[in-house]
């Protein structure tokens, strides 16, 4: 749309930058689809891409949640320890729980169950903003900390097993956890209900509300924005707790979908989900990121490594592939900012015998061209 | 930077002359859009002192960059003893012998004061490593001529301000320069450190060395000055001898005759009602050094009043307009709102009651620079265009683009990036995104700090309509010109301390510029005269 | 709202230390030791999570605790850095002995010499180190003559003909390569069995799982799965239940855990080989005891390797945590070199 207020009338190009950066990580996806069902005849198959996609969900979830702390200028490396700490603390419970200090063993029902867990990722997430946000320790430092420290605490619920029993009994009234976390309603899995679950409840959040305002804006300029009034620190502890919670979901998800809750569920986890985040188009600097985008990254990664296994790269090849991809998507991210402002100054000294003089600023930020679509 | 005027004019030296060191010919200087020099003529000569005047964007610094060998000029040459030159770089510059002490202290505050005055020209020993050993016997000689009792040793950061302002004039001294620029070299120094400065120029004089002095302590500059040069807008403007060079010339040079909106101050506001109360506030400095930057300061605001916090760099303005946003803590005293005690609330909540702080620095403190104009504007009251859960999108298109009209910000609509507004738009939309959330009491610091003059007429124009419809307004500048014009009240800072109360009517600029500068002036006269 | 934060982060505290209670209650960091006041054993292993590993543990903690020695368990995971930073711990405690789990047969060498010249004499237990001469005992499942059992009952079950795949372990941990290199001994000599493709699982079970899935996808119509462990089987054998392949499907796995005996008596596994990890810790911890009183272990060679035994539906019934209920005499070490012992299954 084009606007004549008090000058220069110039359509916004803001749009189009925005779907240039996700729709090159689109473009990938798109290739990297076509050279692998090329290469292989399974790849394309119905089966195939509903079983790959699953795959997906369980980072694409996780990485929602790292989407909004990235988005805050953070990060959190204890996703993948919250992954399996919940689903060791869902296997605990669904087994029995032995009430401390008596003899009796609780059997709570399934949604109980989901709920704990749930509470206990944003918990975990809690724990991280308070240290982040009111400490002021490094987030880096502070999720690597927690990472161990959700990691210890599985091991302990443990006792270093892992829990197989988790189909529960009718009488105890649990049966519904492997029955309902690992269903495929209308032949979809549902983990791939979740992720477009959380897609939309996150997106929504990110676009529609002052929450979503106030988070890309403090990514973006924290000083800016806890001037004009941004609850900066109430931002940064929900962000966190935000990324415990999805964790924690995928944490059931993984488990029910075995079916057996391991301590060492979700390790890893963290490094898949901030390359989908990265490779989506967000900046690790704040900022600037769309959930959409993380989607792509997901299935960009995911369908990749898929493929690689499909087509029988060998497994430690499988390894250098993901790695230069992931810096590819990143390195040519960076070019095309460069690439950008190189352009626009040049405009701007084209356009010198124009308009008004207007005295510059001062050096603005690499990300000057990047705005997100409201 | 391209050439962009294409000035190739015979790159022939005029005649020199034969106590001129360095000469800018032509020189123009364009950013983009914006033109910070057109074509200057600038002369400076061995063993003076030349003193460059002007306001804020004049050109000043601009000139100076380009001759320190930072920038490159989009038009014109320099010439070197009469010889023409191009520096590609500071270090091309300095190995020339052009030394420049900047406005803005380039230390290195983790390194030892002995490393950071050899930082670059490291003294070596024959098998190639670093002397310290001699670095820090030239060390304690350099400082010892400054008078200034430093263990070079001694890391830079745990040095006040007036002491790191030392160093980097000793930096400057290490070198053999011929060309000294100094670049607002006393506004962290107290007077005896002044004295002191004042006596190595005198020295450097002796020596030879022409010095470039830039001050806005007029006073001063006056009395050391040799020679003046004013810059007004980009173009040097006027030229006198030291002889004779007088405060309210330099000052009508400075402003010229630029427009600007007279202000009814014969209103009297304490009827209204007091909006804004500060008594005996003390902030302490930022530093850590345990001082106090804002020294018991006690003042009221009302209504409708547009009060000007007229002070020098380091007089604690911007600590105190933080202090009352929010933003710092306050050592001791109390802060009223509309009677109601804020000094305990987050600077959220404070804007909630309706005091909020347009801040000095635009990018670090003022814009968000990956948001559009649209969420910028919005970004204080966008809680409250909240129809739970949801926002409304109507509502807010609704208030940005009023907001937008009402500041007549200059962009093509509420999408548009912010970073693509010239700053003085920007400005608008930092000052319109406080203005919608309805304040009570508005705090500006250096609201026109590096905006073109038309832009600033209009804030004038806004701060004025909005007090006439009650709002307080508090504004901080060190701009002589905007304190007198734009003000119905000013209270001159010094160090901390409200030192006096002017009513801009009846005022003169010299007893203001005066106030505001202090004893050093008085000194000054004392010694030199 | 900070209201509401902190009264969740409050709940899930509770929650955590209530689950973590009782189960810390049952964790023996520190065994007590029996009346005669023993000495101190540490006991270094690869990954408790993993119930072989586990079944270590508990037994040499049981074991030791028997014969009057308090003991310390760590778990370095197959990093050779954790390794020597348990082994350097161990000798700062001035422990009686260590009963170790090496990570690499080179890598640990070195860890092992320096205990040894600490004068704390180690027991390596189910792999072994490159050097001979420096650890007192090693004691190791046959882990080549245990594949080489499980792979021809396995071939048995296709035929002798079909396609198949491979899940290959941990490639940083020795184990993973001599079991497929035992596996392929038998397997390759059919030339009608076609291998179609090798992934690694990394002994995990949801990465067992995913790779299956993908490996299905891959090749539809594939007949057969060998896997490096019984952790890596069991992931498989759920991706094939849920692609509805898995009664056609043979399966072979190895360790000998406890889902996997389940999993052979449902007929989902065609078999798997139980490493005697119980017996051959118990052994361990015994020739310690004997050395530190006595200094001597006992037994004439340091290497010596316990046969495995294979499980299959005829057994799998009697197996109970790594441990063959049976009326015969457990198997006794034997050195490198001799024919195995005669195991109580024929298969």
């Amino acid at each position: 749309m084009t606007l004549e207020v008090g000058g220069v009338a110039r359509r916004p190009r803001v749009n189009l930058n925005a779907l240039l950066i996700e729709g090159r990580a689109f473009l990938a996806l798109v290739l990297a689809v076509v050279i692998f069902s090329l290469l292989s005849p399974h790849f394309l198959t119905g089966d195939n891409l509903i079983l790959m996609t699953r795959h997906v969900a369980i980072n694409a979830t996780v990485a929602i949640g790292l989407l909004m702390v990235i988005l805050n200028g953070g990060i959190d490396l204890s996703v993948g320890s919250i992954v399996g700490l919940s689903g060791v603390v869902s296997g605990y419970l669904l087994q029995g729980w032995n009430i401390p200090f008596t003899d009796r063993t609780a059997y709570l029902p399934v949604w109980a169950v989901v709920i704990v867990s749930l509470i206990v990722g944003a918990s975990i997430g809690l724990v991280n903003g308070f240290l982040i946000a009111r400490l002021k320790i490094a987030p880096f430092i502070a999720t690597l900390g927690m990472l161990y420290v959700a990691r210890g605490l599985a091991l302990v619920i443990t006792n270093g097993v892992t829990f197989n029993d988790l189909r529960g009994e009718p009488q105890l009234g649990n049966t519904g956890f492997v029955r309902y976390l690992a269903s495929r309603p209308l032949g979809i899995p549902m983990p791939i209900w979740v992720m477009g679950a959380f897609a939309i409840i996150f997106s929504l959040l990110l676009n529609r509300t002052p929450f979503g305002r106030w988070l890309y804006a403090t990514g973006s300029n924290e000083r800016a924005a806890e001037l004009s009034g941004v609850p900066v620190r109430r931002v940064k502890i929900w962000v966190y707790v935000f990324s415990g919670i999805c964790a924690a979901a995928v944490g059931m998800l993984l488990a029910a979908d075995l079916p057996a809750a391991t301590p060492r569920g979700g390790e890893f986890y963290e490094l898949n989900a901030i390359a989908a985040v990265v490779m989506g188009g967000a900046a690790l600097s704040g900022g600037r990121g769309t959930v959409r985008g993380t989607l792509i990254g997901a299935f960009l990664i995911g369908f990749l490594v898929d493929g690689l296994v499909l087509v029988g790269v060998s497994v430690f090849w499988q390894q250098v592939i993901k790695g230069a991809v992931i810096i590819l998507a990143v390195a040519v991210d960076q070019a095309q900012q460069t690439l950008h402002r190189h352009r626009a100054g040049a405009k701007a000294v084209r356009a010198a015998s124009g308009g008004p003089p207007d005295p510059p600023d001062r050096a603005v930020t690499i990300q000057q061209q990047k705005v997100t679509v409201t | 930077m391209i050439a962009e005027h294409g000035c190739d004019a015979p790159a022939v030296a005029l005649a020199a002359s034969d106590d001129v060191v360095l000469r800018a010919v032509g020189i123009a200087k364009h950013y983009g859009v914006t033109q910070a020099l057109k074509g200057v003529d600038f002369e400076v000569r061995a063993s003076k002192v030349t003193a460059l005047f002007g306001e804020n964007g004049a050109g000043k610094s601009t000139l100076m960059k380009i001759m320190s060998g930072v920038e490159r000029p989009t038009a014109g040459h320099l010439e070197l003893d009469g010889e023409i030159v191009e520096f590609g770089s500071i270090n091309e510059a300095a190995a020339r012998g052009i030394a420049i002490i900047h406005q803005e202290l380039n230390l290195c505050p983790n390194l030892s004061v002995r490393d950071n005055l050899f930082l670059g020209r490291e003294l070596r020993t024959p098998l190639g490593g670093v002397d310290y050993a001699r670095e820090t016997a030239v060390a304690k000689e350099l400082l010892a001529r400054l008078e200034e009792d430093i263990d070079p040793a001694r890391p830079v950061s745990s040095l006040r301000l007036g002491q790191q302002q030392i160093v980097e004039i000793a930096r400057a001294l290490a070198g053999d320069a011929r060309v000294m620029i100094m670049d607002e070299p006393t506004s962290a120094l107290s007077a005896t450190e002044v004295l002191v400065l004042f006596r190595i120029i005198r020295e450097l004089k002796g020596n030879g060395v022409a010095i470039i002095y830039i001050s806005h302590h007029l006073e001063e500059a006056i009395q050391i000055a040799d020679d003046a040069v004013v810059f007004r807008d980009g173009a040097l403007v006027a030229t006198h001898s030291g002889e004779g060079l007088e405060l309210p010339w330099v000052v009508a040079q400075m402003l010229g005759g630029a427009e600007i909106p007279d202000r009814d101050v014969s209103r009297l506001f304490t009827e209204v009602g007091v909006a804004l109360s500060v008594r005996d506030v003390e902030v302490a400095d930022t530093d850590g050094s345990g001082r106090l930057a804002v020294d018991g300061v006690s003042f009221d605001v009302c209504a409708g009043e547009i009060v000007c916090l007229f002070g020098l760099m380091g007089a604690g303005r911007t600590e105190l307009l933080e202090c009352l946003a929010g933003r710092l803590r306050a050592e001791s005293g109390t802060i009223s709102l509309n009677g109601e005690a804020v000094g305990s609330l987050s600077i959220r909540d404070r804007i909630a009651r309706g005091i909020g702080l347009v801040p000095e620095d635009r990018q670090r403190d003022g814009i968000v620079q990956l948001q559009s104009v649209g969420v910028n504007l919005s970004l204080t009251t966008i809680a409250a265009l909240h129809v739970p859960p949801l926002l409304n999108r109507a509502d807010e298109r609704d208030r940005v683009l009023a907001g937008i009209s009402e500041m007549r910000v200059k962009t093509s609509g509420p999408e548009a990036p912010i970073v693509s507004l010239s700053g003085g738009n920007q400005q608008k939309v930092v000052i319109g995104k406080m203005v919608l959330a309805a304040p009570k009491v508005l705090l500006l610091d250096e609201p026109t700090r590096g905006i073109d003059v038309g832009a600033k007429a209009e804030i004038y124009r806004l701060l004025n309509a909005q007090a006439d419809n009650g709002l307080a307004v508090l504004f901080a500048t060190s701009e002589i010109g905007e304190a007198l014009s734009a003000a119905t009240r000013i209270l001159v800072m010094r160090k901390g301390k409200v030192v006096t109360e002017v009513d801009p009517a009846q005022a003169d600029r010299d007893s203001v510029m005066a106030a505001a500068g202090g004893a050093a002036g008085d000194l000054l006269e004392a010694v030199l005269a | 709202m900070t209201k509401l934060l902190t009264s969740v982060v409050a709940a899930g505290g509770l929650v955590l230390v209530a689950l973590a209670s009782p189960a810390a209650a049952s964790t023996s960091v520190a065994a007590r030791p029996a009346s005669a006041g023993g000495g101190e054993m540490a006991i270094i292993t690869v990954d408790p999570s993993n119930p072989y590993w586990k079944a270590e543990v508990d037994t040499a903690e049981a074991v030791a605790a028997e014969l009057g020695y308090s003991t310390t368990v760590d778990a370095h995971t197959n990093d050779p850095d954790l390794q020597n930073q348990f082994v350097d711990a161990a000798i700062s405690r001035g422990v009686d002995a260590i009963i170790l789990d090496p990570a690499g047969a080179e890598e640990s060498v070195g860890a092992v010499q320096r205990a040894t010249d600490a004068g704390i004499p180690v027991f390596l237990v189910n792999a072994e180190i490159s050097e001979q001469g420096i650890a007192k005992s090693q004691i190791i499942s046959n882990n080549a003559q245990g594949a080489a059992l499980g792979a021809e009952t396995w071939v048995e079950a296709m035929g002798g003909e079909g396609r198949y795949v491979e899940l290959f372990g941990n490639p940083t941990d020795n184990n993973a390569q001599v079991r497929s290199d035992a596996y392929h001994s038998v397997i390759d000599q059919y030339p009608d069995l076609e291998l179609l493709q090798t992934e690694t699982a990394n002994w995990d079970r949801a990465e067992g799982k995913t790779k299956m899935e993908l490996l299905l996808s891959a090749h539809p119509d594939l007949q057969g799965v060998i896997a490096g462990n019984d952790e890596m089987a069991l992931g498989a054998i759920q991706a094939l239940r849920e692609a509805d392949r898995l009664s056609e499907v043979i399966v072979l796995g190895f360790d000998g855990n406890q889902d996997a005996a389940d999993a052979v008596v449902a007929g989902d596994m065609v078999a798997t080989v139980l490493q005697p990890i119980v017996q051959g810790t118990t052994l361990a911890v015994q020739q310690a005891d004997t050395y530190i009183r006595t200094g001597e272990t006992g037994v004439a060679d340091e290497k010596q390797a316990i046969d495995c035994i294979l499980i299959t539906s005829d057994n799998a019934g009697l197996l109970d945590n790594f441990v063959l209920a049976e009326a015969g005499a457990e198997p006794t070490a034997s050195s490198e070199d001799t024919t195995p012992q005669t195991s109580s299954v024929t298969s």
